[in-house]
């Protein structure tokens, strides 16, 4: 098991485009992935190769989200898609 | 032959085969396989869902190039049909719980579609309803029906239905579609909008259509009055078919005109704004010099709850990006009167129209106005963003609106966010109170649009929407341009921007009266851009000026209609 904390900073939150990025690239990892909204209290992690959990979180800008991973490839998952957030999700 | 009546929202005139269109409605019961037949209703499931992603595929495929957009919306069905958690529930309902595959794909695919109902992004929570379009497509493909949507017609048809919905209009395959005709509906609803886009003749609002019409009988569509034929008989057909040929030769002839600028015979140069409901009206900007009004109500109309102000800020941002810097004049929200929200429960009044509508409602539903204020602040870093209050009746109205305004841009400079510090605030004129009390107005904003369609209807004490009171809603009446003319005056000695925007401005029998009385900005839907530009050059200024001296000299409505020649209306 691997976890990271990062801050999603997208002007928009983790929907529709962005949440497809996301999910597209957790995919293509085999560990088991799970994102968190640490801002909401008692949110449960949800999976993050599923587009429709990951909308149902319905994170907002400025949240605080937990990434951890579990399987053979937990480390790199967590750290691409750590970085893929931090870059924005290929938002502006 | 049968007649049928209704409201023309998109003027043409259409005839062909009828498409009659029911969106799908699975009926689908609790049912369960038999012990051991399970693998056979999971290979069921399997099987649907690679058929449905074939036709997904295609659908990808044929809009990719056209329409970036819609493939997009497909592309995002592909994503839910092969969600792992979708997947794995229904896998798990199959074989351990023994249910039949559509009762499973049913079950799972409903409580997800509500899961994401319920989130608070507005963006989200539409999202559901994709959701339910790819349950929908796995429930048919399973009970062994074709695809019957509007997506892939096989040829030209008049589409007839209770009414379309966003998502049926958004995958329209509208070279096919020759006209339209639905039950509900009406000039600023949602298939309205998009007809006029498209270009295609709509009547909206016509009773028992769906029971009337049945697949492949033949229709014809009169889309300029606003009725509909059944079974025309030859007579009917012959009358409509050299209208049809009119109409075409006209506009053919009138577009010509389109890609010109806005001018007179003489070269004096007037501006010309487009009017839209929403930035899939945006096409015909690259014609036009401004957006004289943008209405904001189709927003609001589209799901059961309020939009908030990331959902707006999103939509008058992308307009405005769509501008390209040309101004864009938002008008803030005006329902009440004839137009009710589905977000919004409001008490039914006496007399709606002289009622708490408009800026009124806003005024006295101030977070619902200020949630609406701090998205067009936010958007109008974007491009020129005009702002416009509808419903303006005294300086108090003004006023007051002008403070919510402030209050909103204090709220933003809470939160740090930029906007435009010296955005234009103006005021659609259409109480003849604010008429004449425009050279006060003046003072304390900075531009107004006259929506005439109001102006005419409280000036004249007629409700446009009662037939019986038709004779006396008269626009074109001596009254009318007198009152215009007070207005424009008022403006115009102020040096600020005023423009009309109602439906007289689209009107080319109106145009150079206007224009003789000083207006230089004249803004309407797209389909009328060309024939106003063609009407405008048609008119010297000097000459233009004589002839509104006389208008306003005249004494009734008639006696105008008849100097302007023709039939103006």
């Amino acid at each position: 098991m691997y976890a990271k904390t990062v801050m999603l900073k997208n002007a928009s939150g983790l929907h529709a485009r962005p949440a497809s990025e996301f999910v597209a690239c957790a995919k293509r990892f085999d560990a088991k992935i799970f994102i968190r909204n640490l801002d909401k209290p008692g949110a449960a992690p949800a999976n993050a190769k599923s587009i429709v959990r990951v909308l149902a979180e319905g994170i907002p800008a400025d949240t605080r989200i937990e990434i951890s991973a579990e399987g053979g490839d937990e480390t790199a998952a967590v750290e691409r898609l750590a970085e893929l957030i931090a870059a924005g999700l290929g938002e502006d | 032959m049968k007649i049928f009546k209704g409201e023309p929202v998109s003027p043409g005139v259409a005839e062909g085969r009828v498409c009659l269109y029911q969106a799908f409605t699975c009926d689908v019961y609790e049912t369960y396989v038999q012990a051991g037949r399970e693998e056979d209703a999971l290979k069921r499931y399997e099987r649907a869902v690679r058929a449905a992603d074939g036709e997904l595929l295609r659908l990808i495929d044929s809009f990719s190039a056209e329409n970036a957009d819609k493939a997009k919306i497909f592309e995002a069905h592909r994503e839910i049909l092969t969600d792992e958690e979708i997947d794995g529930e229904i896998r798990a309902a199959i074989l351990g719980e023994r249910q039949a595959a559509d009762f499973a794909v049913n079950r799972v695919y409903t409580e997800f579609a509500l899961l994401l109902s319920k989130v608070e992004d507005e963006l989200i929570a539409a999202r559901a309803t994709d959701i339910r379009d790819v349950r929908n497509r796995l429930i048919r493909i399973l009970h062994g029906e074709k695809e019957k949507n509007l997506s892939a017609l096989s040829g030209p048809v008049v589409v007839v239905a209770h009414d379309l919905l966003p998502s049926d209009t958004a995958t329209m395959d509208r070279k096919n579609v020759l006209g339209i005709v639905t039950e509900v509906g009406g000039a600023t609803s949602h298939s309205a909008i998009l007809a006029r886009s498209f270009g295609i003749p709509a009547v909206l609002g016509v009773p028992d259509v769906t029971e009337a019409f049945t697949d492949g009988a033949y229709a014809t569509v009169d889309a300029i009055t606003g009725e509909v034929y059944l079974e025309p008989d030859e007579e009917t057909r012959l009358r409509i078919g050299k209208k049809r040929d009119a109409f075409q030769k006209d506009r053919l002839d009138a577009a010509r005109y389109l890609v010109d600028g806005g001018r007179l015979a003489d070269g004096t140069h007037v501006d010309i704004g487009l009017n839209i409901g929403s930035g899939a009206e945006m096409d015909a900007i690259q014609y036009c010099d401004f957006v004289g009004l943008f209405r904001t109500e189709f927003l609001y109309m589209q799901t059961d709850r309020l939009p908030d102000e990331e959902t707006q800020f999103s939509a008058y941002r992308d307009v405005l990006q769509k501008a390209g810097g040309k101004p864009v004049t938002i008008r803030t929200l005006d329902i009440g009167g004839d137009k009710t929200l589905p977000g919004l429960s409001l008490p039914k009044e006496e007399n709606p129209f002289l009622g708490c509508r408009a800026l009124r409602l806003c005024l006295r539903n101030r977070d619902l106005f200020l949630t609406q204020l701090r998205a067009i602040l936010r958007a109008s870093v974007f491009g020129e963003l005009w702002v416009m209050f509808p419903m303006v009746g005294s300086l108090d109205d003004l006023r007051a609106a002008k403070d919510a305004l402030s209050e909103a841009m204090r709220m933003l400079d809470q939160r740090g966010v930029p906007y435009d510090k010296t955005i234009k605030t103006g005021v659609m004129i259409e109480i003849p109170s604010a008429a004449l009390m425009a050279a006060d107005i003046a003072a304390e904003c900075d531009f107004a649009s006259v929506g005439t369609n109001d102006l005419c209807q409280y000036l004249n004490a007629a409700d446009r929407m009662n037939p019986d009171v038709k004779a006396y809603y008269q626009s074109f009446s001596p009254a009318m341009f007198r009152m215009l003319k007070m207005i424009f005056d008022a403006f115009i000695s102020a040096k600020k921007p005023v423009s009309v925007c109602g439906e007289l401005a689209g009107n080319p029998a109106a145009a150079p009266v206007l224009a003789g009385l000083g207006l230089r900005k004249f803004s309407m839907n797209a389909s009328s851009v060309a024939g106003l530009k063609r009407a405008l050059r048609q008119i010297r200024l000097d000459d233009a000026r004589e002839l509104a001296e006389r208008v306003c000299a005249l004494d009734t409505e008639r006696a105008v209609k008849s100097l302007l020649g023709g039939n103006p209306v």
